[in-house]
């Protein structure tokens, strides 16, 4: 493989709200990109080689989406193209970009305006097999699955419905020290543990509320990233890949971020995931967060729910996740969440994350979980290599 | 930004109200899909196809094991039978508001080895379902059934 390095040159982003009727999705991206582009020191018009954008029509509200993108990044009459998929498989592909040596410097962005879409639970429901899984469940929310799987993980782990709460418990307090989330509280166990069922034994609290925002990032190749900042963070392996969509067919230990991390590791020689600083899950639904910390290799499996309830994985802990508030705190973000986990990465790796600045922190995890009712995974690596 | 105010709720600017019109689309059963859902409907039986490398009878069937991507034509009758896997009761309706009657969902086994079919539970209380539970398909009536998955109404307990 070219032995080329890639390196996040800047990050922009706006603030993460549940709804954001100021401006339009367009506009949204629009500010994300201005403060990515003044971070990196370049101008997209002679800069940037190439464009990517991450989204899927339907969160959309009109179809062939990517073709109502180039204008407000920078990007009208440049090679561009939308990757229908998460974040950092949008990244994915700018890693790949600049790795071939096809172009030097790559912008991906990734956005949610979900706040528009007045038919959320609608659109989850025409994601589900429509011959098979579609008919058995009209009437009732889609997120019914999430009990399903959460179920699962819980028999075949001996995890407990009191750690899982405690994953609510810490993601939503740690928002309190991230300005940009806006889902921050103080909670205890037992007011997770109290409030009510939603899909048995997941419950409403635990299921990460909806929010708008958009986020960039600048890549660029090592030796572009070295000579135009002093405080470059690289992106050192990229793995993504997909399980089956069958509901019925699908494992109960998130294969889908076991692969992908395994394809992230060999990349970045990383033997010993238990080595990496910073860590940030997907935690859609809380469960989620623990069975994703498992299939990264940084728990065994059973064992990630009770070192979250003795706060191993706090800011005190051993090892911190989701220092940003996670999805349950910042909010889902839609094909924009992985970037968020990884817009931590990178301002922790850089020294910015303000008062939940982790010391020494030198190599960051982020991951992502494109949702249900299906199962994609990626996971992308970075450090500050010193 | 040129507004100087924030708002809370997305109607308070201005706005157009859309409709995204996809609710028309022919889904082509295909060839395991028509053999699923002839023999459910004309002899109440339930197929699976078997990957013998592999040791996986799909549920429903596939002509193509996700493991090795071999070719599958054998057909099997699985049975009516099957036991719970996992289980989920669902209180929310699709507008977020409780559901009269909470629905049970289940991931049913066909005995090892074989993938889950997603479907309902029925005559059982959230207080006496669990993981494990033997269970049995309650077919509609062959008059009523039309090929389709709600021609099995729900898994029951057996016995
Ligand atoms: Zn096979």
């Amino acid at each position: 493989m070219n032995n080329r390095d890639v390196a996040v040159l800047g990050v922009g982003y706006t603030n993460f709200n549940s709804v954001t009727p100021e401006v339009n999705w367009k506009e949204l991206m629009f500010e994300a990109a201005q403060k990515a582009y003044q971070d990196a020191g370049i101008d997209p018009r002679t800069d940037v080689d190439s464009f990517i954008t991450c989204a899927e029509d339907f969160w959309e509200g009109f179809s062939i989406f990517d073709e109502f993108t180039p204008d407000q990044l920078g990007a009208a009459l440049r090679p561009m193209h939308t990757v229908s998929g998460d974040g950092l498989q949008g990244l994915a592909n700018a890693y790949m970009q600049i790795k071939t040596g096809l172009f030097d410097i790559v912008v991906v962005e990734a956005h949610s305006k979900i706040s528009e879409l007045l038919t959320y639970e609608d659109v989850v429901q025409l994601s589900f097999d429509p011959i098979y899984e579609a008919p058995l469940s009209k009437g009732v929310h889609p997120y019914y699955v999430g009990g399903l799987e959460m179920r699962e993980y819980l028999e075949a782990t001996g995890t407990t419905e009191e750690q899982c709460a405690a994953v609510v418990v810490q993601n939503k307090r740690n928002a309190f020290c991230n300005p940009l989330a806006e889902f921050e509280a103080q909670l205890e166990v037992d007011d997770v543990m109290n409030s009510r069922y939603a899909f048995d034994p997941l419950k409403a609290l635990e299921i990460a509320p909806r929010a708008d925002g958009a986020i960039v990032f600048v890549i660029a190749g090592g030796e572009i990233a070295r000579s135009l900042t002093d405080r470059p963070v690289y992106v050192e392996g990229i793995g993504w890949c997909s399980e089956s969509p069958w509901i019925g067919s699908r494992s109960s230990d998130a294969a889908y971020v076991k692969r992908a991390a395994q394809m992230a590791y060999r990349q970045a020689g990383i033997e010993n995931p238990q080595l990496i600083d910073i860590v940030e899950v997907d935690d859609q639904f809380a469960f989620k967060a623990l069975q994703h910390l498992e299939a990264l290799g940084l728990a065994r499996p059973g064992e990630a729910g009770y070192l979250m309830a003795e706060g191993a994985f706090g800011p005190q802990g051993q090892r911190a996740v989701n220092p940003s508030g996670g999805s349950l705190g910042c909010g889902h973000l839609m094909e924009a969440s992985g970037l968020a986990r990884a817009l931590e990465g990178v301002l922790q790796l850089r020294g910015e994350a303000g008062p939940r600045q982790v010391e020494d922190a030198l190599v960051g995890v982020a991951q992502s979980w494109r949702g249900l009712p299906h199962g994609t995974g990626a996971v992308a690596i970075f450090s500050r290599r010193e | 930004m040129t507004f100087s105010e924030k708002f809370q709720k997305t109607t308070d600017v201005k706005h157009w109200l859309g409709d995204m019109e996809v609710d028309h689309f022919l889904y082509t059963a295909g060839i395991a899909g028509e053999a699923f859902f002839v023999a459910l409907r004309d002899k109440g039986v339930i197929l699976g196809t078997r990957c013998e490398l592999c040791g996986i009878t799909y549920v429903p069937p596939r002509i193509y094991c996700e493991h090795c991507f071999a070719e599958l034509n054998e057909y099997t009758d699985v049975g009516l039978r099957g036991r719970v896997r996992s289980f989920t009761i669902a209180r929310l309706g699709k507008d977020g508001n409780e559901l009269k009657k909470p629905e049970i969902f289940a991931v049913i086994d066909f005995g090892s080895g074989t993938t889950g079919l997603l479907h309902k539970l029925g005559e059982v209380t959230p207080e006496t379902v669990k993981v494990g539970l033997d269970v049995e398909a309650v077919l509609k009536p062959k008059s009523q059934r039309g090929g389709h998955i709600t021609d099995i109404e729900y898994f029951r307990p057996v016995g």
